[in-house]
């Protein structure tokens, strides 16, 4: 469904990501693991569109990408939730949905207000307060919310546990599940491994804007003195 | 109401009222526009010029009441096409790139506008017809108060609660109010800005199309209505938050009654007030009375451009350049001598504005304060008070390096658009005492009789006075920027935090620059005053402000040497285009908006680029 290859990202002189590779088949969740500044936020910003990346290949269902304004990628079914979450906090939890909606798209799960709240109940507890007003975990489910009023088939979702109570951490992991079972393609940054662990299908381990280690969930559990250290602080 | 007093100030209250319905008409678009766009369109004076005078023409052909409200309606109509016209071929090329050069380009329009206007519509002022059904008065408060300012005063209430509606209670304003908060996130969840934009610009136009098209059966339609709104319309939206149409709405009653009730009390302020006022709010209150602080960046991203590069004129260049332009004189005529004479002094004007914007990072919208005062202080000094010309011109430096050191101490606390403002609003005061204050300058009909000694009389002598002259203080400000403080200076623009954190006072840093700029500005002003026998309120002027800065970026940001060369092309652009048409200022409008497209790194910048080019053995 997502395929890049040889991807190279700069800021201004710093070279950050370094061809870069990625799979990602429908319906699958794959994490991109790696610590602080590893690039995980710079991969997925090259995806949609945020930063352009030097050179590459980044094709979504078979179609090349790199390039597109993020508004055109974004309506070609890529929904983004960045790690800042950047919720409109002069916005009503309702408005906010209202930015991100799109028409339904043929071949992705459907999202109308009343699923989402179903999916988020207590977003729907709070339909009219200002985003201003929302605690961390709240402005969290409702970026994701949001991102997926745009009915998209491939979910770009970074670090969505960060900064999060460990009860609510465990909320996320169930609704990223949730969002799998409706048919939904993921592509999940995380530095938190049982986070990772509860949801992934695959993992890609990426350092310094390399992949080092890639493979099953499974395997890398088993496997895990190969490749911790890239992991480690 | 029986007492008279009382009733006289309701009528009063009014009568501002309905001056602010119009202000806020053209004032809550360009809010909204600053908002979604970060764009500060000073087109939008020219879109309310364009309301106008179409409005005259739709009007005064088709008779009648359906004629009338009909033309005002297409007018504004017409005038929010030309708003997306600009939007979608010259801004759409600018976003992304420095917050400065949309602006530019919007100057660029004002220029084209003024001249189209005059080309289509001839040089005399042109009165619309009254309104059908509201040419009397009514009684109020036992006073006759005109029927059509009530119905003024009840439009502007009727846009701004229309207004209110479109942005809170349709799907488009919703995408508008997110949009203002964070454009880039609403790109990322599918919405289109550039739609989005043109719509706010055609709703901004609209506006302010409709506010000259109402203004006509008040006031005649002129040149200049265009530069006189937009500087009200800038401190309706600095004082009530750019961005916010609330504090638009609120803004625009304070200064519409300010400037009604301004004329009772102080005849002579009348001008001076409404900038005094702006200046204090954005000193306490940067962000205006209801808008929401700005994160940080902004205008600081206008110096962006290629001071990466570090580019340097090589030596010889220079020197070959200098003994060729000292040549000239020797053997062109008297007018080349006033030509060269010209440059050379706003060469040091252009320098100095380059001192504190390129390394400062300071984008002055208001340089030519000092470069006024400078002129001002050397025609006083010399024409009534009978001081010698080295005497006054060292003390017009003093005296606008005073002036800024007084007015840097307020505008260094800002930075980006709020910095720019400020120095605007301080500029647009010396211009106000200028031409209000006539016992002392003359007003409109300026100081006369400013020449320079006797010795330096001649055309060839003081040519040759004023390259030394201006060429020493370029030379001098090119040393400072060379030693530590020049440095120091660049740091602070590159990250006023870090500075911060090992202990560096980046503030008093870039007062320093700033008065030093004012100074030398000051001097490049005296020297023009005596090469011109005189001066006129027009030497501080907005526009000179804004040829200030179009000549530091055609020379480019890049190097100091790239300021004299913008503005000897800029003069000599201007003289070559103003012997060959009547129409210069267009040419020089369309000029600035191919440089901002086409040239973002100005003359020398891409000269200097090429060369690098060439050198690395590339294409
Ligand atoms: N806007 C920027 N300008 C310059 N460098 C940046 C910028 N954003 C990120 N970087 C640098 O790029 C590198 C990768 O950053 P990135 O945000 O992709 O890391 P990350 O894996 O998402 O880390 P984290 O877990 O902290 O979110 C880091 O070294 C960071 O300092
Ligand atoms: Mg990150």
């Amino acid at each position: 469904m997502l395929s890049v290859r040889g991807l190279n990202t700069f800021y201004g002189q710093a070279h950050i990501l370094s061809d870069l590779e990625l799979e990602v088949a429908r319906g699958e969740v794959v994490v991109l693991l790696g610590r602080n500044g590893a690039g995980k936020s710079t991969t997925l910003k090259s995806v949609i569109g945020l930063v352009r990346p030097v050179c590459g290949e980044i094709r979504f269902h078979g179609r090349s990408i790199r390039g597109l304004p993020p508004y055109a990628v974004s309506r070609l079914g890529i929904g983004y939730v960045p790690e800042e979450r950047r919720i409109f906090t002069e916005l009503t939890v309702m408005e906010n949905l209202e930015v991100g909606r799109r028409p339904a798209r043929p071949g992705a799960p459907g999202w109308t207000v009343d699923r989402i709240f179903a999916l988020f109940p207590n977003l729907g507890e709070m339909r009219w307060r200002g985003a201003a007003m929302m605690s961390g975990g709240e402005q969290q489910m409702l970026a994701v919310a949001r991102t997926l009023m745009g009915n998209p088939a491939l979910l770009l979702l970074d670090e969505p546990s960060e900064g999060l109570a460990p009860l609510i951490v465990s909320r996320m992991a169930q609704m990223v599940r949730e969002l799998k079972s409706e048919g939904l393609t993921v592509v999940l940054a995380e530095q938190n491994l049982r986070f990772a662990a509860l949801v992934g299908d695959r993992a890609y381990v990426i350092e310094k804007g390399r992949i080092r280690h890639s493979g099953t969930m499974t395997q890398l559990a088993a496997d895990e003195p190969s490749w911790a250290a890239y992991l480690a602080v | 109401m029986g007492n008279p007093a009382l009733s006289f100030v309701a009528i009063e209250l009014l009568t501002g009222l309905a001056t602010a319905a119009v202000l806020f008409l053209v004032s809550c678009g360009l809010s909204l526009i600053f908002g979604v766009t970060r764009i500060v369109n000073f087109a939008h004076g020219s879109f309310y010029m364009l309301g106008a005078y179409i409005a005259y023409s739709l009007v005064s052909r088709a008779g009648g009441p359906v004629g009338f409200w009909g033309g005002l309606l297409l007018a504004s109509a017409a005038v929010g096409l030309i708003g997306v016209a600009m939007e979608v071929f010259v801004l759409r090329r600018l976003y992304g790139g420095p917050e400065l050069f949309p602006l530019l380009a919007t100057f660029g329009v004002v220029l084209v506008v003024e001249d189209a206007v005059l080309a289509i519509w001839g040089p005399q002022d042109l009165l619309g017809p009254r309104a059908p059904g509201l040419k009397g008065a009514i009684e109020v408060f036992g006073h006759r108060f005109p029927s059509y300012e009530l119905f003024l005063i009840a439009l502007g209430v009727g846009v701004a609660g229309g207004l209110w509606l479109l942005v809170h209670r349709t799907r488009w304003g919703t995408l508008v109010r997110a949009a203002t908060q964070d454009w880039e996130m609403v790109g990322a969840l599918g919405v289109r800005q550039a739609t989005l934009f043109t719509g706010v610009f055609f709703v901004g136009a609209f506006l302010a199309g409709l506010g000259g098209a109402v203004q006509l059966p008040l006031e005649a339609a002129d040149h200049q209505m265009d530069l006189s709104i937009i500087i009200e319309a800038f401190v309706v939206v600095v004082v009530g938050g750019m961005g916010s149409i609330a504090g638009a709405f609120l803004a625009s009653v304070i200064i519409g009654e300010l400037q009604t009730f301004g004329i009772l009390v102080f005849p002579k302020l009348t001008l001076v007030l409404i900038f005094v006022v702006m200046a204090v709010v954005l000193v306490i209150r940067p962000q205006g009375l209801l808008g929401r602080p700005q994160p940080e960046a902004g205008m600081n991203r206008a110096v962006e451009v290629g001071t990466g590069a570090g580019f340097q004129v090589p030596a010889v260049l220079l020197y070959t350049l200098c003994a060729l332009v000292l040549a000239v004189p020797l053997v062109s005529g008297n007018y080349g001598r006033v030509v060269l004479t010209e440059v050379a002094t706003l060469s040091l004007f252009a320098a100095s504005l380059y001192f504190m914007m390129g390394p400062g990072g300071l984008v002055s919208f208001g340089h030519a304060a000092y470069f006024g005062l400078g002129a001002y202080g050397v025609a006083l000094l010399v024409a009534k008070l009978g001081w010698g010309m080295a005497a006054a011109l060292a003390a017009a430096g003093v005296l606008a390096g005073v002036g800024a050191l007084v007015f840097g101490w307020f505008c260094v606390r800002l930075s980006g658009v709020y910095f720019a403002m400020l120095t605007l609003a301080f500029a647009q005061m010396v211009w106000a005492a200028a031409v209000q204050w006539d016992a002392l300058t003359g007003g409109d009909n300026g100081v006369l009789g400013v020449w320079p000694a006797p010795w330096a009389g001649n055309k060839l002598v003081f040519c040759y006075l004023a390259l030394g002259l201006c060429g020493g203080c370029v030379a001098l400000l090119r040393r400072v920027l060379r030693a530590p403080f020049g440095y120091t200076l660049r740091a602070g623009r590159d990250s006023a935090l870090r500075c911060d954190a090992i202990g560096i006072d980046v503030r008093r840093h870039q007062w320093l620059a700033f008065s030093l700029a004012g100074l030398f500005a000051g001097i490049s002003g005296g020297l023009y005053a005596l090469s011109k026998g005189g001066v006129f309120p027009t030497v501080m002027s907005v526009s000179r402000s804004i040829d200030a800065i179009v000549m530091v970026l055609l020379g480019g940001l890049e190097t100091m040497a790239g300021s004299p060369v913008g503005a000897a092309v800029f003069t000599g652009l201007r003289e070559q285009i103003g012997s060959l048409t009547d129409y210069w200022r267009a040419v020089v409008g369309a000029i600035i908006i191919a440089l901002v497209i086409a040239f973002p790194r100005g003359i020398v910048g891409f000269i200097g680029a090429r060369a690098a080019r060439l050198a690395q053995g590339g294409r």
